[in-house]
C-alpha cells in the first residue's frame, strides 16, 4: 500500500550514507533459486523477498523475534533438525529447502496442533475473513479432523483492560501481542501463564491491558482472541472496504486505512510505513473516526437557519464584499491546521494574493502537552500545522497566533472573519467580541465550537470524505483519499472556498484537488519533490485476501 | 451503405439475383418508382426472438441493408465475473443461453477444472451426469427454437406440442437442482447432488413422448406448403462463407461444415457413445430446420447411451481444495469449518495461469477463457458465445429478402439475447 502515499524524497543525507558503504550482501538458496539479501535478514524475509510465503504465526516484522509457534519450521543443509526460519539468520552458502517433505509435514503438523482445541467459532469471530489461522489452514493443510475428544475450553470474554477483551479459547499463543506492549508501548502488561494446552493469556500481575497503543494487540493478532470493544459485534470486516489515508488525529500523521461502509467508517488500521508510523498507531487515533458522524453540518446555516448554498454564499459574498470595500485592514482571515494543504493554499491564495488581506491567522486545536511521547503522540493535535506555516512562508505572510487573534478580536482591529474550520479554542473575551463582528463566515464541518455563533456557516467535507495531502511534523506531505462521500450537502472545503471567490466576483477556476496541489508543487518550495499519486479504488477486504 | 439496387421476386438467393441480367426481365416491381425506406424492427418485436433491434433499409420490400443492433441484454457478464469468486460465476453462466443453461454450466466448470488440472480427476459418475443434463438441455434449446419459429410462421400447433415437452424436460431438471430455468447444478470438481432416483424413469418415458411428438411436428411440418414456402431457399449461406464468418453450431452444420465440439474435439465421455452429426447442404432455413430436429432425435441416443454407461460413485470429486466439507462436519470441526468459509467467502483458490476450453452449446461452440491470478476470483472471464458469432451473419443472410423472411431467418439463427449480449 506504500505506493499510494505521497511523498517527499528520501532526504539526501540518507542517501548519501548508503552510496558510501559498500553494498554487503549474503546470497543463499531457497528451494533451488538463488537468493541475494542484506545482512541479518532472517530467511522467512528472504523467502517473503522472492514471493514465497512461509507459515508463521509468532513472527511479525516490526516486533522482536519469538520462535515459539514453530510454524515456519525449514531444512536447511547441513543442520541436523528442522529450523525455525523466522530465527534463523540467511548466511552465504546456505541451502534452504521449504518444499522439503519433511519440512511440509512438520508444519502442516504443527498447524494440526494449533487447531486442536480452537473453537469452531469462525460464523461469530470478529477476525474471520482476516484471520491468518484460516488462511494458512486452508493455504497449507486443508485436512479434516481427526480429533476424538472434547477440546479444552477456556474462558471465553475476559476484559484485559479499557479497550480489548480477550477470549481465550481462540489464542494461539505467538506472544505477538504481549511483545507489542513490551516494545511498541513499552509497558509490560501482559504475560502467558499456565503451561502446554492449558496455557493462556493473560494481565501481568497487578496490570491491567490500558497503554495508549493497546489495540495494536488486536492488529497483531493472528487469529479472533483479542478484540477490540470499540469493533467487536459490529461489522463483519470481510464487508468493508479500505481506502488509504493518514490519521488526522496529531501532527505525527500516522499512515491508515480507513475501513468503511455505506459511507461510514468503522474503524482504521495502520498502514505499514517505515518512516513514520512502522506498523502502528495510537488508540486516541484510531477513535478520531467518530468524529466524522458527530453533530455534522450537513447544509448552510444564515443566523442559525438552515439556508440554501445559493443563499448561504450569496449572504456570506455581500457581507465579505461591505467589508473588502470598507477598511480592508479589519476583515481576517483564519487558515486552519485541521484542513489539507490545497483547501489552505486555494484560502491563502484569496486572501493573500487576490484580497491583499494582512490579518491571516492559523486555526486549529489547543495543543495537548500531556499526550506527547517519545513514539507515535504528539503534542500538536492538528495535522497540518505545518503544511499551512510552509504555504504561508511561500507566500512570504507571517501567520498571527491564537493570541495575537484574542489581541485583534479584544482590541476592536476586526470588523469581519472568514475562517476555515471551527476548531479554535478563544478566551471569553475574544469570543464576546467575536458575536459583535460585523461578519463572522465560518467554513465548518460540525456544529461544535465557534460554528454555533456565525452569521453564515458553510458546511464542508472532512479528512475522510475528500482528497487532498497534509504535512506532518516531518514535514512529509502525505496523501489522503476519500473513502465515502461528505454528508447532506457538505463540500470539500477548497471548492467552498472557490465558489465563495465566484460570489465575490473573483475566478479561481479550481476544479479538482489535483489541479490545486500541482499549483502548490510549484509555489511552495517544502512541495517541490510531492507527487499528487494514483487515484486508489476502494479495496473489498473479501477479495484482499485474508491479511491476518 | 448499400447501393440502390432492384430485385426481383420469386428467386430465392442473392447470387441467383446477381447472376440475372436486370434488362431482360419485365416485371412489376422495376416499372414500379421507389425510393429506399429505413424502418425499424424490434427491440419488442412480436415476431423476434430476443430483444434485439434491427434497422432496415428495404426498397419495397425487398432489404438492402441492415443494422443488426444486439446489447439489450447485456449483464456484464465478463466484467462482473472479475468481480466474484469462481463459485459464484455458475448463476451467471445460468444466464447466458437460457433455454440451456446446464450446458454453458458445463462449459465453464470445465475450463476452471482445467485451471486447477483436475479435469481428468472429475468422478466417472459426474461426467456422465453432466453429459446427460447436457444433452437435456440441447433438445430444450432446440425444441425452444423450432417451436418459436414455427409459431411465428403461424404453425402455432408445433409450438404446443413442442413447449409441452420441453415442459416435461424442465419440470426434470426442476426436480434435479431446484430450479426450473437457472440451475446452477454444476460445481467446479463435479455436479451439486446426484440424480434424483426416479430420474431414469422419468427421462426414458420423457423422451419416448419426445420420440412421439417429433413423429408428429414432422408430419405437421415437414411437407406443408406453406412452411417449406417460407423455409427452403431463404437465407442460404455457403459453407465457406460458414468458415469465414466462424460459424458454428447447427447453423454451421446446415451449411454443410461438419464440425461438432462433440465428435472432433471429445470433451467428458463424449468418445463413449455412438451418434451422427448431422450435415445439411444449402444451408438456408429448412436446413437448419432439419439439422436441429436430427440433433435431437441424436441427444436422444446418447441421452439412452449413457443410462447404460453411467457407473455408481460420488458425483463430486473429492479435493479439499474445491469440495466443500460436508455439513455435520463443517458444523462441529474447526478445520472442515474453515474450509467452508474461504470456500464461501474467498472462493476457491485457483493457482496463476489461463485455459480456455470449448464444448457444443445449444447453438454451436460455447468457450470460456479465464485467466486466473492466483486468487479466488478470475482476473478475466471471456466468453465465446455462439450466438453473438451467429448474429453478425444477419445482414449477410438477410439482404435481398423480404421483410417476412427476417422472421424466420432470424428464427432459424436462434438468436439469444442473454448469450449475445453477455
Amino acid at each position: 500500500m506504500s505506493d499510494h502515499k505521497t511523498d517527499n524524497k528520501p532526504d539526501k543525507t540518507a542517501a548519501g550514507k548508503a552510496e558510501t558503504t559498500p553494498p554487503n550482501t549474503v546470497t543463499l538458496t531457497i528451494d533451488g533459486r538463488e537468493v541475494t539479501v542484506p545482512p541479518n535478514t532472517n530467511v522467512l524475509e528472504a523467502a517473503q523477498s522472492i514471493g514465497i510465503e512461509i507459515s508463521h504465526f509468532c513472527y511479525h516484522p516490526g516486533l522482536s523475534i519469538a520462535a515459539c509457534c514453530r510454524q515456519c519450521l525449514v531444512k536447511v543443509d547441513k543442520m541436523p533438525k528442522l529450523q525455525p526460519s523466522c530465527q534463523l539468520i540467511a548466511s552465504d552458502g546456505m541451502v534452504v529447502h521449504i518444499a522439503d517433505p519433511d519440512a511440509t509435514l512438520a508444519r502442516q503438523q504443527m498447524l494440526e496442533f494449533t487447531l486442536l482445541n480452537h473453537p469452531v467459532d469462525c460464523p461469530i469471530c470478529d477476525k474471520a475473513g482476516e484471520c491468518t489461522l484460516q488462511r494458512f489452514y486452508f493455504d497449507h493443510d486443508n485436512a479434516p479432523s481427526r480429533l476424538d475428544v472434547a477440546k479444552v475450553r477456556k474462558p471465553k470474554v475476559v476484559d484485559l483492560g479499557p479497550h480489548i477483551v480477550l477470549d481465550a479459547e481462540r489464542c494461539i499463543l505467538c506472544t505477538r501481542c504481549i511483545r507489542v506492549c513490551d516494545e511498541v508501548a513499552g509497558e509490560h502488561q501482559l504475560e502467558m501463564r499456565y503451561r502446554s494446552d492449558r496455557e493462556e493469556l493473560g494481565t501481568a500481575p497487578g496490570a491491567v491491558l490500558d497503554n495508549p497503543y493497546s489495540i495494536n494487540t488486536v492488529d497483531v493478532c493472528p487469529v479472533g482472541a483479542l478484540t477490540a470493544k470499540d469493533f467487536r459485534f459490529t461489522m463483519r470486516a470481510w464487508e468493508l472496504m479500505a481506502t488509504p489515508s493518514v490519521c488526522n488525529g496529531c501532527a505525527t500523521g500516522c499512515n491508515i486505512e480507513i475501513h468503511h461502509k455505506n459511507e461510514r467508517a468503522w474503524r482504521l488500521i495502520p498502514r505499514h510505513n517505515p518512516d513514520v508510523n512502522q506498523y502502528w498507531m495510537c488508540d486516541e487515533g484510531r477513535f478520531t473516526y467518530r468524529a466524522l458522524r458527530d453533530n455534522r453540518l450537513a447544509g448552510p446555516v444564515i443566523d442559525g437557519l438552515p439556508a440554501s448554498w445559493d443563499r448561504a454564499l450569496g449572504v456570506a459574498a455581500d457581507k465579505l464584499k461591505a467589508a473588502l470595500d470598507g477598511d480592508k485592514s479589519k476583515l481576517g482571515v483564519i487558515l486552519s491546521a485541521q484542513h489539507s494543504n490545497e483547501d489552505n493554499f486555494v484560502l491563502s491564495k484569496l486572501a493573500r494574493d487576490i484580497w491583499q488581506l494582512g490579518k491571516i491567522y492559523l486555526g486549529g486545536k489547543a495543543p495537548v502537552p500531556e499526550r506527547a511521547d517519545d513514539k507515535l503522540r504528539d503534542a500538536d493535535v492538528n495535522p497540518n500545522t505545518a503544511g499551512v506555516k510552509a504555504v504561508a512562508r511561500a507566500a512570504g505572510y507571517t501567520l498571527g497566533d491564537k493570541s495575537a487573534l484574542e489581541r485583534d478580536l479584544t482590541g476592536g482591529t476586526l470588523s469581519a472573519l472568514l475562517v476555515l474550520g471551527n476548531d479554535i479554542e478563544l478566551s471569553d473575551e475574544a469570543l464576546t467580541a467575536l458575536a459583535g463582528l460585523d461578519a463572522l463566515i465560518v467554513i465548518a464541518s460540525s456544529e461544535d465550537r465557534i460554528a454555533r455563533r456565525t452569521d453564515v456557516t458553510l458546511p464542508c467535507a472532512m479528512w475522510a470524505e475528500s482528497h487532498g495531502t497534509i504535512t506532518n511534523r516531518q514535514g512529509r506531505v502525505q496523501r489522503m483519499h476519500a473513502a465515502f462521500p461528505p454528508p447532506g450537502q457538505a463540500m470539500p472545503a477548497w471548492e467552498i472556498i472557490n465558489r465563495l471567490g465566484q460570489a465575490c466576483d473573483v475566478a479561481l477556476g479550481y476544479t479538482h484537488p489535483r489541479t490545486i496541489f500541482k499549483e502548490l508543487c510549484g509555489a511552495v518550495d517544502a512541495f517541490k519533490d510531492a507527487e499528487w499519486g494514483k487515484p486508489v479504488r476502494p479495496l473489498q477486504l473479501r477479495f484482499a485476501g485474508s491479511r491476518g | 451503405m448499400a447501393e440502390l439496387k432492384t430485385y426481383v421476386l420469386g428467386r430465392k438467393t442473392i447470387e441467383d439475383l446477381e447472376a440475372l441480367d436486370q434488362s431482360d426481365i419485365k416485371d412489376d416491381l422495376q416499372e414500379i418508382p421507389s425510393e429506399l425506406m429505413t424502418i425499424n424492427m424490434g427491440p419488442s418485436h412480436p415476431a423476434m426472438h430476443g430483444t434485439v433491434r434491427i434497422v432496415l433499409t428495404v426498397d419495397g420490400e425487398r432489404i438492402v441493408a441492415s443494422d443488426v443492433q444486439p446489447g439489450f441484454l447485456h449483464r456484464c457478464f465478463e466484467k462482473e465475473s472479475e468481480y466474484a469468486t469462481y463459485t459464484q460465476i455458475f448463476p451467471y453462466t445460468d444466464r447466458l443461453n437460457y433455454v440451456s443453461p446446464m450446458i454453458n454450466n458445463v462449459g465453464y466448470a470445465l475450463a476452471v477444472e482445467k485451471l486447477l488440472d483436475m479435469d481428468r480427476d472429475i468422478p466417472e459418475r459426474a461426467k456422465y451426469i453432466r453429459v446427460i443434463v447436457s444433452e437435456i438441455s440441447r433438445i430444450t434449446d432446440h425444441l425452444t427454437c423450432i417451436g418459436a419459429s414455427a409459431m411465428e410462421l403461424g404453425a402455432f400447433t408445433v409450438f404446443f406440442y413442442y413447449i409441452k415437452a420441453r415442459e416435461w424436460l424442465f419440470d426434470l431438471l426442476e426436480e434435479l437442482s431446484g430450479a426450473r430455468l437457472t440451475y446452477s447444478y454444476v460445481r467446479v470438481g463435479g455436479v451439486v447432488n446426484d440424480l434424483t432416483d426416479d430420474f431414469e424413469a422419468k427421462l426414458n418415458q420423457h423422451l419416448s413422448g419426445l420420440e412421439t411428438i417429433l413423429g408428429e411436428v414432422e408430419t405437421l411440418l415437414n411437407n406443408n406448403k406453406i412452411f417449406r414456402d417460407r423455409m427452403e431457399g431463404v437465407g442460404p449461406f455457403s459453407r465457406e462463407k460458414a468458415l469465414a464468418w466462424g460459424l458454428t453450431g447447427p447453423v454451421a452444420r446446415a451449411c454443410g461444415l461438419d464440425y461438432d465440439v462433440r465428435k472432433d474435439y471429445p470433451y467428458l465421455v463424449y468418445d463413449r457413445f455412438d451418434f451422427d452429426v448431422p450435415v445439411g447442404t444449402t444451408g438456408d432455413c429448412f436446413d437448419r430446420f432439419l439439422v436441429r430436429v436430427e440433433e435431437m432425435r441424436q441427444s436422444i441416443r446418447i441421452l439412452r447411451q449413457a443410462f447404460e454407461q453411467i457407473p455408481d460413485g460420488p458425483v463430486m470429486i473429492d479435493d479439499p481444495r474445491v469440495a466443500l466439507p460436508d455439513k455435520q462436519a463443517a458444523y462441529n470441526t474447526i478445520e472442515a469449518m474453515i474450509r467452508h468459509f474461504k470456500h464461501i467467502m474467498d472462493g476457491i483458490r485457483v493457482p496463476p495461469g489461463e485455459a480456455y476450453t470449448f464444448v457444443e452449446g445449444g447453438n454451436g461452440e460455447l468457450g470460456f477463457f479465464i485467466v486466473a491470478d492466483g486468487t479466488g476470483q478470475p482476473y478475466k472471464c471471456y466468453c465465446r458465445s455462439p450466438s453473438f458469432i451467429t448474429l453478425q451473419t444477419v445482414p449477410e443472410l438477410i439482404k435481398g429478402h423480404l421483410i417476412a423472411d427476417v422472421v424466420p431467418i432470424f428464427g432459424m439463427i436462434n438468436m439469444i439475447g442473454g448469450e449475445c449480449d453477455k
